[in-house]
């Protein structure tokens, strides 16, 4: 008993050192992939409320460029407007589809915080569950996508970015539909890597990279970016695609978030595809 | 009590110039700039262990907290101000440290300053750039990354003190 004791005053300090390492470590580790609560993480209030604040000021400095985009998107929209065609037939025509459901509904939201330097980036933004964000949805802008809600409060929602180093969203080429799943090597914050694509497929550079809409957080087709180059992956025949992001995310404000409303069909229905183990 | 309303006031500087400012300059490369550690060493330093390691904790969790790291900076910070006591130990002036002032250019110079504060300031980048990577296939850069990070924080924390310390009238 003596010597315990004796043991825990000689090594005092480096115990509580290890005490202390040890809660970092583990909070870093348990957070990095599931998020227990949103303290410790800018969807807290208090610091949610500190980022609005900067946030109040920065947005000025990306204003133009921001605006410039709404702005083409806006026309984009108003070209689909009934204003905007011409009536062909007259007083027959029905509005009511019953050919056609509601499959995606989009939740404007703001991003008040953002870095792209870090081995993985998150995003903050301002509008939370109130909004009637949740874990696991889509985020996109206009010009591609963003990431996927890892964490939400009342009021705010942190995004894991397609800056992070697995986000693991499924897109295909355009063209031909080939797929892969994104990546990011943390080295550039405007290029990301396309994994699991097999060397025989034929690709071409500058192809438009789309959404594949797999795994239903996504819709098909929304933008990515465009294959810059290719190599092949030493000792494995696989491409190591490198792909311009067609979105700019040193400079990234509005966004929206998709709620699909088939979601849980989707899953019900994938959840009965028999394993391995089960056919045998 | 004017050292401990100093130190508090400083706290709240260094976190909001950390997560307000340096945090969003980006200068590619992953380069990224570290200026909390200065407030650990500039902590006084017949400070108890205990009470510096618990305040790096918080200033480290502080951070966290505002930048989404969960806890990297709070392991990176309790790391150096584990190891503080053993550095200043190694660098120890002959006649000893001045007693209640800062370890700054000023007191103690250039040289002096850009030694210590620049071995602190690596040990403190490596841990976080090696916690944050967590991969051996991106060691290389990793190393880049501190090569290129630890002279600009430093030549960073230079500025600071040229622009915002008091010079001492004694000197």
């Amino acid at each position: 008993m003596r010597n315990l004791i004796a043991f825990f005053r000689r090594f005092r300090i480096f115990l509580y050192f290890a005490l202390l390492q040890g809660i970092a470590l583990s909070t870093y580790f348990t957070y990095l992939s599931f998020p227990r609560s949103q303290y410790l993480t800018t969807a807290s209030a208090v610091s949610g409320q500190l980022l609005t604040y900067r946030n109040d000021v920065t947005k000025h400095f990306q204003l133009p460029y921001n605006n410039r985009k709404l702005q083409y998107e806006n026309i984009q929209l108003r070209q689909r407007l009934s204003e905007s065609f011409i009536k062909v037939q007259g007083a027959l025509f029905k509005i009511d589809d019953t050919l056609q459901h509601q499959q995606y509904e989009y939740i404007p939201a703001v991003v008040i915080n953002s870095t792209v330097n870090k081995r993985n980036n998150y995003f903050t933004l301002s509008s939370g569950k109130s909004s009637g964000i949740y874990r696991g949805m889509g985020v996109f802008s206009n010009k591609g996508i963003v990431g996927i809600i890892h964490n939400v409060s009342d009021h705010y929602a942190v995004v894991k970015s397609v800056l992070t180093e697995d986000i693991n969203i499924d897109v295909m080429v355009e063209k031909n539909g080939i797929f892969g799943l994104l990546k990011w090597n943390g080295k550039n914050p405007k290029i990301g890597t396309i994994s699991s694509i097999s060397n025989d497929l034929t690709l071409k550079k500058w192809s438009k990279i789309v959404t594949r809409g797999g795994s239903g957080i996504f819709p098909r087709g929304l933008p990515v970016g465009k294959i810059k180059s290719l190599k092949t992956v030493e000792g494995k025949p696989l491409w190591d695609v490198e792909i311009y992001y067609s979105e700019d995310y040193r400079k990234i404000q509005n966004v929206y978030v998709i709620k699909n409303l088939m979601l849980k069909e989707q899953k019900e229905l994938e959840k009965k595809i028999p394993s391995d183990e089960e056919i045998e | 009590m004017i050292e401990i309303g100093k130190h508090s006031i400083r706290f709240i500087l260094f976190l909001l110039a950390q997560v307000y400012v340096f945090n969003h300059l980006e200068l590619g490369l992953g380069i990224q700039f570290m200026i909390y550690p200065m407030f650990i060493f500039f902590l006084p330093n017949t400070l108890n262990i205990f009470l510096l390691m618990s305040i790096s904790f918080v200033l480290g969790l502080s951070i966290d907290s505002l930048s989404n790291t969960y806890g990297l900076h709070a392991s990176a910070a309790i790391l150096i101000a584990y190891g503080r006591p053993y550095l200043m130990k190694l660098f120890e002036p002959r006649d000893g440290y001045p007693p209640t002032t800062d370890l700054s250019i000023y007191t103690m110079g250039y040289v002096w300053y850009a030694t210590v504060f620049g071995i602190f300031l690596a040990a403190h980048n490596f841990w976080f750039f090696l916690i944050e990577q967590f991969k051996w296939s991106e060691f290389w850069f990793m190393i880049l990354k501190i090569i290129l990070s630890v002279p600009l924080s430093l030549g960073m924390s230079i500025l600071i003190q040229l622009l915002f310390f008091k010079k001492p009238s004694t000197r």
